[in-house]
């Protein structure tokens, strides 16, 4: 209430003294300059639009969260379901993280939109940590960007690196086809018999991101509000050929009969580009789930964070209210006792 | 590629990668289903995304890609 009095005593004399050298410290919420001059009372109509601001945002917010919440339970089972593609592999064929190969190729997996927390800076981190462990003098490591986020991270520093962007995954609801042609724009084999398959991709465009191993990392969903970067390397076929006559993690694949015609490498070949898809399938499902559970807790706690500053901004405006109907009555009250007295 | 090999796959020496082929035998047993299993199987999966090429740490333009699954077979 002091408070109050000081600072229409303030406004009276404002104009006087120094036009803004008392408005200057005090908060931002009132700005006095928006009321016009030689008014009495402040004037809380400041505070109630952004009461109304605050408000909506948190309707917004709020609104996300919902969205957020009703698409990750349908990406979850999803995500969940696809785990069954990749798991047979690593156990395989094993999972190799540290192989030391000449052409690596780094998928950073990210989503389009954001809104959602740290999930991209964590794969973009992740994905330049890996890049650095992987270049050499006489090494080759190239980006793969899915996602808009992601290019917009990597561009900064590492634009030269960059191979190929793919962006607009999310648009209808991921599917194991989708993988596939993510996988067939990565790992394309043979130009001209593509043209032939599919006349949209143009031949010229598509040049094959030739590759030794190919790393992805995506963030793999634990639940709604963990998730992991991951990294899983997909080896090219000679390289699982090359590793397994070595002996180490992969000498377990002899130990499986092949049967009909086909050779091992012929096998390996098939075994390696499937393998590639559905790790590519499941990373995507993985960070479209970390996506939305990342999305649900950023809306949850910026409504919530909304509403204290609701309370806050109705508390000045009550208490503001309140000291300038106080005055008022103390105004009368003064006025008429000096008429009787 | 092991293209002129002898014994491969005919898919193989047509060019197709395991994923192509796999993908295009997948697409015919979804024809093969019957209504209304038949535009719900071809409706799931339907692909879009849009790709752009670097150079030189420019992107070239973006091509986009969107197939009704059925289209190509």
């Amino acid at each position: 209430m002091a408070m109050a009095a000081f600072r229409r005593e303030g406004r009276r004399f404002a104009p006087l003294l120094h036009p803004n050298s008392i408005t200057a410290p005090r908060s931002s919420l009132i700005p006095q300059e928006l009321d016009p001059e030689g008014v009495r009372f402040i004037s809380t109509q400041v505070v109630r639009n952004r009461m109304k601001s605050v408000k909506n945002i948190q309707k917004i917010t709020k609104a996300m969260k919902m969205v957020a919440a009703s698409k990750l339970r349908g990406v979850q089972t999803k995500a969940e379901n696809s785990r069954g593609l990749w798991q047979p592999f690593t156990a395989l064929l094993g999972d190799t993280p540290s192989i030391d190969v000449k052409k690596n190729v780094l998928v950073t997996i990210s989503s389009d939109k954001g809104l959602c927390g740290g999930i991209n800076s964590t794969s973009v981190k992740m994905s330049k940590a890996i890049h650095k462990l992987n270049s050499g003098p006489d090494k080759e490591t190239k980006y793969v960007i899915v996602g808009e986020k992601a290019k917009a991270q990597l561009v900064r520093d590492s634009k030269k690196d960059i191979e190929l962007n793919i962006t607009d995954l999310q648009k209808i609801p991921l599917n194991y086809t989708q993988a596939i042609f993510l996988t067939l724009e990565l790992v394309l084999v043979d130009k001209s018999s593509q043209a032939g398959l599919i006349s949209v991709l143009a031949d010229d465009i598509l040049k094959n991101v030739e590759y030794d191993a190919l790393r992805v990392v995506f963030n793999k969903f634990h639940s709604v509000v963990s998730f992991m970067p991951t990294m899983s390397t997909v080896l090219s076929p000679e390289v699982v050929e090359k590793e397994a006559e070595a002996g180490g993690r992969l000498e377990g694949l002899d130990s499986y009969e092949i049967e009909g015609g086909e050779t091992k490498s012929e096998v390996l070949q098939n075994l390696t580009e499937f393998q590639f898809s559905s790790v590519l399938f499941n990373a995507v499902l993985e960070n479209a789930c970390s996506e939305m559970g990342a999305r649900m807790s950023a809306m949850d706690s910026s409504s919530r964070n909304a509403g204290e500053m609701l309370d806050r901004l109705t508390l000045t405006y009550n208490r503001t209210r309140q000291a300038s109907i106080t005055t008022e009555l103390i105004e009368i009250i003064s006025g008429a006792s000096a008429l009787e007295g | 590629m092991a293209s002129n090999a002898a014994a491969v796959p005919f898919w193989r020496a047509a060019g197709m990668t395991y994923i192509t082929y796999s993908n295009i035998c997948a697409n015919l047993v979804r024809n093969c289903l019957k209504e209304p299993y038949r535009s719900e199987a071809i409706n799931r999966e339907k692909v879009h995304f849009s790709v752009a090429k670097w150079v030189d740490g420019k992107p070239q333009k973006p091509r986009d890609e969107e197939l009704w699954h059925g289209n190509h077979a």
